[in-house]
């Protein structure tokens, strides 16, 4: 009877995940109300686990509704989901994420395993499909996990669809991906060293140059800005747990290595 | 039987606290109480599991019938969870489990006499996040609960109760001990339940058992018994707060004490 299954206590109770879907034959109104979207977030495998960082605006069409959003969210003690596009989707499925991996662990005295948790969220965004597809509710997150017992970090990123896939090395999502997906390639095959090999210092230090990229060629992706003390959400999944970086780190970091041209510049070797 | 006559109902629920109290007889006691990092709950069993974690900051412990806790336990943790989703993990409190959802339904469940009743007694435990406290509730298998501040001792019959939870008093306030003196204390608590009935005589005459009564009984369980100590710990990262004491941290608890 009992199968540790949270998603359906939640439907015996009555919740449904977002707005219901529109009545047949009304029109989307995305082409009127310009939604609430997140935007750029992205993964990487360094050398003590995974990396997941998000900038903070949240745009509706061309204004920006806030710039303090946390796109990067602690699911439970090994794991994130990084979100992209909808917050008010976005967010609720974060939390049912949550309570269901606590709730499997607690009723059924083990925790969800790798597999089941990577699927969890397969099904949450299958359960989107129709929201996502009236252009009203789409997210497309990353999920990343450290794998205790394997001892390795392990990101996967997902379709609006559902489908799931596991990056190698990294991944990115949002407007602002296309801008630096080529550079995360560029910096992973021609760098001084290959992302996994990266320290946190400089998996960090290249994490707030990314971002900054990102919001330099898209209006959605917000930079950092020193005068209001605005940085990156960055925070590490390893084999003690998730972190978030502290903004003091994030602060001296970007004065010492990201403002200006740093002595990292040559070509082929952005990140020491 | 016709048990809707006032006289006949009496007696048996009556029965039923007898054949209760003879079911649950054969318990090993918990013990709960306040450390300086949040809470934690100790017992000694000889397989079977008897805590758990039911929420981000509340804890479970029980003795009777593994069938009827495990049916308890669940009850708890979907209410406790749809209300952590539904409002927020901070609305979760041990005072709204216990009173509203646990301690009525073991009470109907007692006194529906035409029905089997649940074997068992219960324990719970929450560091609260806001108010940063520790409270204890203790539910007797008739619904009576208790609320505690200090400590709470769940033992199979009210004699061995009282007398852990004498010795437990006398161990004083408890909140800014360290892991290790809380878990000294909690396993002597726990025995006092080993004690011989002879010695009855000898708390009647004023002192509580001392370590060097208490730590043979408690050597000797401990061959026969596996430790089973969670906390409520404060200091763990991210919003679950519950965790098993590792054998590496027992055996370090143990270390020039026992062994």
């Amino acid at each position: 009877m009992h199968n540790g299954d949270f998603w359906s206590l939640l439907k015996t109770n009555g919740y449904k995940l977002g707005p219901g879907t529109l009545p047949e034959g009304r029109e989307p109104i995305e082409s009127k109300i310009a939604l609430t979207q997140g935007t750029t977030i992205f993964g990487l495998k360094y050398k003590e686990g995974v990396l997941v960082a998000g900038d903070r605006r949240a745009t509706a069409g061309t204004t920006v509704m806030y710039d303090r959003t946390d796109k990067v969210l602690e699911i439970d003690r090994h794991s994130v989901m990084a979100i992209a596009g909808v917050p008010a989707t976005a967010f609720e499925i974060a939390r049912v994420m949550e309570h269901t991996f606590k709730y499997y662990r607690r009723s059924q005295l083990q925790e969800l395993s790798l597999e089941g948790k990577v699927r969890a969220l397969s099904k949450l965004l299958k359960e989107n499909i129709p929201m996502a597809i009236q252009g009203i509710g789409a997210v497309a997150p990353i999920y990343a996990v450290y794998d205790v017992a394997r001892k390795e970090g392990k990101l996967f990123f997902y379709d609006i669809l559902g489908a799931g896939f596991e990056a190698v090395e990294f991944t990115t999502s949002g407007s602002g991906s296309p801008a630096i997906r080529g550079i995360l390639q560029y910096e992973n095959r021609w760098g001084k060293r290959p992302l996994a090999e990266l320290s946190e210092e400089a998996a960090i230090t290249l994490t707030m140059r990314l971002l900054e990229t990102a919001a330099e060629f898209d209006a959605a992706t917000g930079g950092s800005n020193r005068e209001a003390h605005l940085y990156p959400v960055i925070k590490l999944v390893t084999m003690e747990g998730v972190r978030e970086i502290p903004q003091k780190t994030l602060e001296s970091l970007y004065s010492r290595n990201v403002v200006g041209r740093s002595t990292a510049g040559e070509p082929g070797l952005g990140i020491g | 039987m016709v048990y809707d006559e006032p006289y006949r109902w009496v007696e048996a629920v009556r029965n039923r606290r007898d054949y209760l109290e003879e079911q649950l007889s054969a318990g090993s006691p918990i013990v709960a109480l306040p450390y300086e990092n949040g809470v934690l709950m100790a017992t000694l069993g000889a397989g079977t599991s008897k805590l758990y974690e039911v929420y981000d900051q509340i804890a479970f412990g029980g003795i009777g019938h593994p069938a009827d806790l495990e049916k308890l336990r669940n009850v708890v943790l979907d209410a406790a969870h749809v209300e952590g989703f539904n409002r927020s993990p901070v609305d979760v409190t041990v005072r709204r489990l216990m009173k509203f959802i646990l301690a009525p339904m073991v009470k109907q469940a007692f006194e529906e006499v035409l029905h089997a009743p649940y074997i068992a007694k219960i324990v719970m435990a929450e560091i609260g996040i806001l108010s940063g406290k520790a409270l204890f509730f203790h539910l007797n298998y008739d619904g009576v609960f208790e609320e505690q501040e200090r400590g709470v001792v769940l033992a199979p019959t009210a004699p061995m109760s009282e007398r852990m939870a004498a010795f437990l008093n006398a161990a004083g306030e408890t909140h800014s001990v360290s892991l290790k003196e809380a878990l000294q204390i909690a396993l002597r608590t726990w025995a006092v339940s080993q004690l011989p009935t002879d010695l009855e005589a000898e708390k009647e005459a004023g002192a509580p058992p001392t370590p060097k009564e208490l730590d043979p009984l408690l050597k000797r369980s401990l061959e026969s018994h596996t430790l089973e100590a969670a906390l409520l710990d404060r200091t763990q990262p991210g919003s679950s707060k519950y965790r098993t004491l590792s054998h590496d941290e027992i055996e370090q608890a143990l270390k020039g004490w026992l062994k």
